[in-house]
């Protein structure tokens, strides 16, 4: 079974229909990457699949997102636990008003995860995202000091610390400069060994780096998605061939 | 004249004109200081803050206002924290839990309203409330009273403060997993710099109101002992030296006024010490 599937999902703001009709799975410790244009309903798709959709009053949601094959809007579904298994990297970095350490170590205080050994797992999350080295001395300064692409690296480490089984990626390197970008996209590639990561994008050289199944999108529905191989190399759809040789977008 | 000169010139005229309104401000600042210091700097002396009056005080005899300076510390701290006790809870509960609704934008407007109600109708307030309840004029009823004061300035201040946090923190830190309990733990760490502030602007209007106090909390040449005896408090100390028509006594008010100034002072550099430190971690 997929680890997330997602099921005639539709999403509504207001009265404007953002997804339409959206049925896909996402397959398991790979990088899933969902391309197309600005307003296309990419974000919105990753934000219904760990429900930060709620926190906009004006949205409404019908069909399912399956975890592990239950619906995560089922009325009796806790909300928190969905968000601790479904971590979410945004598109800017965005550290918690903490100190370095305290940004890494939060999550696993809240969720009582450390066990007595928070300083050894805050080690070990700043080391795998290649930060420690640089903020080892420093660990009780303010995360706000840090350069845009350390920031993003520890919003990666904070977000590993929850133990997530899933990774969004919201546009994760947009807002960096691209020798940092460049370090994101490899800690990604990395992470696919232990994690299923699904990641939009706009941007399709980056997408094709990466992503090991692709997700395109157009208006709010899903036009066509399948291998990363395939579907750039034969992609079925007009609209994907359009897309993909920039003569829409 | 062609266009660029024009600009250069408006440019110019309205730099100068701004520059000249702040002198105008620096000025009546300096005057206000200059004229209690001026007046008051010759009466202040160590048995001024370190002694409550003594017989014939008013009259140009011995003693202090330790009285009033006591009691307008207790009456100004005890109803900052008490306003600060409700406002904090509404506050974080109308921004975490309020959502965009109605609900905020009445309790914003009824807060304004609430702001801008002279203080002597409070005053009243607590008077006949006080009448009501049989009670007399004390330190507790003051405080009660002030606090209704102060509560809108703090609780909008506040209000202003936790509208500007950024709003990426509230996504950022649920999805993490946390409880919207756990978000506003967050979100008052974001913010303390501008609850310091929110409280300290709290504490001034209430350490400098005579209107609340004169029914509720009264006026006693004694030390306050009790919430529920009387309590003096130094904006009226001031009135009633400077209603005497002896000049030693009225020196002695411009002193008092000195010693508000001062304490006010104080308590500003303390929250903007403690405000830098509590907010090193603060996002901007």
């Amino acid at each position: 079974m997929q680890p997330l599937s997602i099921r005639k999902l539709n999403v509504w703001y207001g009265r404007q229909q953002a997804l339409k009709d959206i049925s896909v799975d996402i397959p398991r410790r790979q990088i899933t990457a969902v391309i197309g244009p600005s307003g296309c309903g990419k974000s919105t798709l990753l934000k219904s699949l760990n429900r930060l959709l709620d926190l906009n009053e004006q949205v409404r949601v019908t069909g399912q997102v399956l975890l592990d094959g239950r619906n995560i809007y089922d009325p009796g579904v806790d909300v928190t636990e969905v968000r601790t298994r479904i971590g979410l990297l945004a598109q800017k970095p965005f550290p918690l008003p903490l100190s370095i350490f305290d940004n890494v170590a939060y999550g696993p205080r809240i969720h009582g995860l450390a066990n007595g050994r928070l300083e050894q797992l805050v080690t070990e999350q700043l080391t795998a995202v290649g930060l420690w080295d640089e903020v080892k001395d420093r660990l009780k300064a303010p995360a706000a000091g840090l350069s845009g692409g350390q920031q993003q690296r520890l919003c990666l480490a904070r977000t590993l610390a929850v133990a997530p089984e899933i990774l969004l990626c919201d546009e994760s390197t947009a807002s960096l400069d691209p020798l940092s970008a460049r370090g994101i996209e490899d800690l990604l590639r990395a992470l696919k060994e232990n994690y299923t990561l699904v990641m939009v994008t706009h941007d399709i050289d980056q997408a094709r780096r990466l992503a090991d199944h692709v997700i395109f999108m157009w208006l709010g529905e899903l036009v066509e998605h399948g291998p990363a191989g395939t579907f750039f190399a034969q992609p079925r759809e007009e609209l994907t061939q359009a897309y993909l040789a920039r003569r829409i977008g | 004249m062609n266009r660029r000169k024009v600009r250069k010139l408006k440019e110019h005229f309205f730099l100068w004109l701004m520059r000249c309104f702040l002198a105008g401000a620096g000025v009546v600042l300096g005057l206000i200081l200059g004229v209690i210091v001026w007046r008051g700097a010759g009466a202040l002396s160590w048995e001024m803050v370190s002694q409550p009056p003594q017989g014939g005080f008013y009259l140009g005899q011995g003693g202090g206002i330790l009285n009033a300076i006591t009691g307008s510390l207790y009456l100004a701290l005890g109803a900052t924290l008490l306003a600060a006790l409700v406002a904090v809870p509404v506050v974080l509960y109308m921004h975490v839990y309020g959502g965009n609704g109605r609900f905020p934008h009445i309790l914003r407007l009824s807060l304004d309203i609430m702001w801008g109600i002279p203080s002597i109708v409070y005053g009243a307030f607590g008077f006949s409330l006080m009448l009501l309840l049989g009670l007399r004029a004390s330190l507790l009823a003051g405080v009660i009273t002030l606090a209704l004061v102060v509560l809108p300035i703090l609780a909008r201040t506040f209000d202003e403060v936790v509208r500007l946090a950024p709003p990426h923190l509230r996504e950022t830190t649920l999805a993490l997993g946390t409880t919207r309990l756990e978000f506003l733990a967050v979100l008052l760490r974001q913010t303390v710099p501008g609850l310091v502030t929110a409280v300290l602007l709290a504490f001034g209007r209430g350490i400098g109101d005579a209107a609340a106090v004169l029914f509720t909390a009264g006026y006693t040449d004694n030390m306050p002992e009790s919430l529920l005896r009387p309590a003096a408090s130094l904006p009226l100390a001031v009135f009633y030296q400077l209603s005497t028509p002896f000049p030693e006594v009225q020196a002695r008010a411009y002193a008092s006024a000195l010693i508000l100034t001062l304490l006010v002072l104080a308590v500003s550099l303390l929250a903007h010490l403690s405000s830098t430190r509590l907010g090193r971690n603060v996002i901007r």
